[in-house]
């Protein structure tokens, strides 16, 4: 099969080591400017350990993506889709457009050659303007980010130098707003694939925060510096337990109990209406 | 001081250097692909369905570009952008690990420690994804397939990554959270289907925006 092809893997594996190889590149970089500046290299290596296990469990979501597309388009095409610039959910809108204006749709298992070769080129041609925009705008925004920090807090009060100057807010805000989306939407929000808001979204949500403030307090009491890089990936991991804990024990109208769902019309219908 | 600007900008041209070479590694997939099995789309097709993806993808391209560089750190941001996954995976990472850092997300300190965290979220994820495509393929599958033990755990771990996330996060900047996720709650009663990507447009305006009205009125120092 031209899918899952010794050429297609051979693809893969460059691709695989290309951004393997630019990872290290930069954390090479990174990590002896850290020992110039003076970076204990304890925090940085703690940093290295705790967002590689921050990422563990995200990265199988992405893989069960690669098989979700795997049926139709192979494992290979959406495994380096979901390694170069891949988004969760953008490769498989974009495989869904190519397939869609060739009149066929991801449930099709027999693509052509050059049906598979159309979504390859759609999904890229798709996917790669962050690419071309990022050495024309990338240095010029942060300087511009900088300047408008900078000034503000000029006219501000001088604040340059002290630990909540302007610049760290609105950091510490836009970072606030990406959060609240996700937030929100497992709070009230309906999604066609995937958990709606709901009973289980609100307790796995709860039990993370939960864990998290439990886990820093308990860090602070007990002065607990090891555990304190770990904080995030376990609460995580305990969330998520719980999620699997929540399914087995309690019955299946409370943990399927959604706020809205999609009915057989694709309308969107609140519960009890 | 001199010193520093030239790290920085050390990183800017790297970082161009290695984004102009990704976006070649990337075309050549397909480029490879239509040559080996003489397989070249029909012009007339491609673009029928590029016409349908590039309106979306290219405007949050640039949408993207211009909300995450401030947040990423220079040498994050490139990393970030040719490895994908930003919102869910790299910038919670950086962000998180420059927050346990102590170091301010402006300072040299806090671009390396970033650039630390994405480099190896980037380095994990890449090799799960290989390890879990070449070892398991298909009975991966049956791990996250509906049904399964395990399955809940990676259907919710969304909530679980943000709950977590924005604990700690919530508890320092309590006053500045209310707000956005007030928003977003409100916006989603009204059109739920909306896509999150659309949302967080939404709550980032309302969430900086609320933070700067209230750093303007000292509410917030």
């Amino acid at each position: 099969m031209f899918k899952n092809s010794a050429i297609m893997y051979g693809l893969a594996i460059f691709i695989v080591l290309f951004v393997t190889a630019q990872s290290l590149f930069f954390m090479i970089k990174a990590w002896k400017r850290g020992k110039e500046l003076g970076i204990d290299s304890a925090k940085m290596k703690q940093t290295a350990i705790s967002s590689a296990l921050f990422s563990i469990a995200p990265a199988i979501s992405i893989l069960a993506t690669v098989l979700v597309l795997a049926s139709a388009l192979g494992f290979v095409l959406p495994w380096i889709r979901l390694s170069v610039i891949g988004n969760l959910a953008y490769e498989t809108v974009a495989a869904e457009a190519a397939l869609e204006a060739m009149g066929t749709s991801i449930s099709n298992t027999n693509l052509t050659e050059t049906e598979f070769s159309t979504v390859a080129w759609a999904m890229t041609i798709g996917s790669c303007f962050p690419l071309v925009l990022l050495p024309i705008l990338c240095k010029k925004i942060h300087k511009a980010f900088n300047k408008v920090i900078g000034g503000a807090e000029e006219n501000g009060e001088k604040k340059k130098n002290s630990k909540n100057a302007l610049g760290d807010i609105l950091g510490a805000a836009a970072f606030i707003g990406i959060m609240a989306a996700f937030i929100s939407r497992s709070i009230m929000g309906v999604q066609k694939d995937g958990a709606s808001a709901g009973f289980m979204t609100v307790a796995v949500l709860l039990s993370a925060m939960i864990f998290t403030v439990a886990l820093d307090l308990l860090c602070k009491k007990k002065n607990l510096t090891k555990l304190e890089p770990f904080v995030l990936p376990i609460a995580m991991f305990g969330a998520m337990g719980i999620a699997v804990l929540l399914m087995q024990v309690l019955p299946g109208e409370l943990t399927g109990f959604v706020w809205r769902y999609y009915n057989e019309n694709g309308d969107i219908v609140w519960r009890g209406r | 001081m001199k010193k520093s600007r030239t790290y920085i900008d050390k990183m800017h041209l790297w970082g161009s250097v290695w984004s102009v070479t990704a976006l070649c590694a990337l075309f050549m997939v397909p480029v490879v692909f239509s040559l080996y099995y003489n397989a070249f789309p029909q012009l007339n097709i491609l673009l029928k369905a590029v016409v349908k993806i590039i309106p979306i993808y290219w405007g949050t391209a640039i949408i993207e570009v211009i909300t995450y560089t401030p947040m990423l750190g220079a040498g994050g941001t490139y990393l970030s952008f040719v490895t994908g996954n930003i919102t869910n995976l790299k910038l919670p990472c950086a962000l998180s690990a420059l927050d346990r850092s102590g170091y301010r997300a402006q300072s040299e300190e806090g671009e390396v420690i970033s650039t630390i965290a994405i480099a190896s979220s980037a380095i994990t994820t890449t090799v799960i994804i290989a390890v879990g495509v070449l070892a398991f393929g298909p009975s991966i599958t049956k791990i996250t397939a509906p049904g399964s033990l395990l399955a809940p755990a990676f259907e919710y771990v969304i909530p679980a990554l943000f709950g977590a996330l924005g604990a700690s996060y919530f508890t320092k900047h309590w006053k500045i959270s209310i707000f956005p996720i007030l928003a977003g709650v409100l916006v989603y009663i009204f059109v739920p289907s909306l896509a999150v990507g659309t949302m967080i447009f939404v709550t980032i305006v309302a969430s900086v925006g609320g933070a700067f009205v209230m750093w303007k009125l000292k509410l917030i120092k």
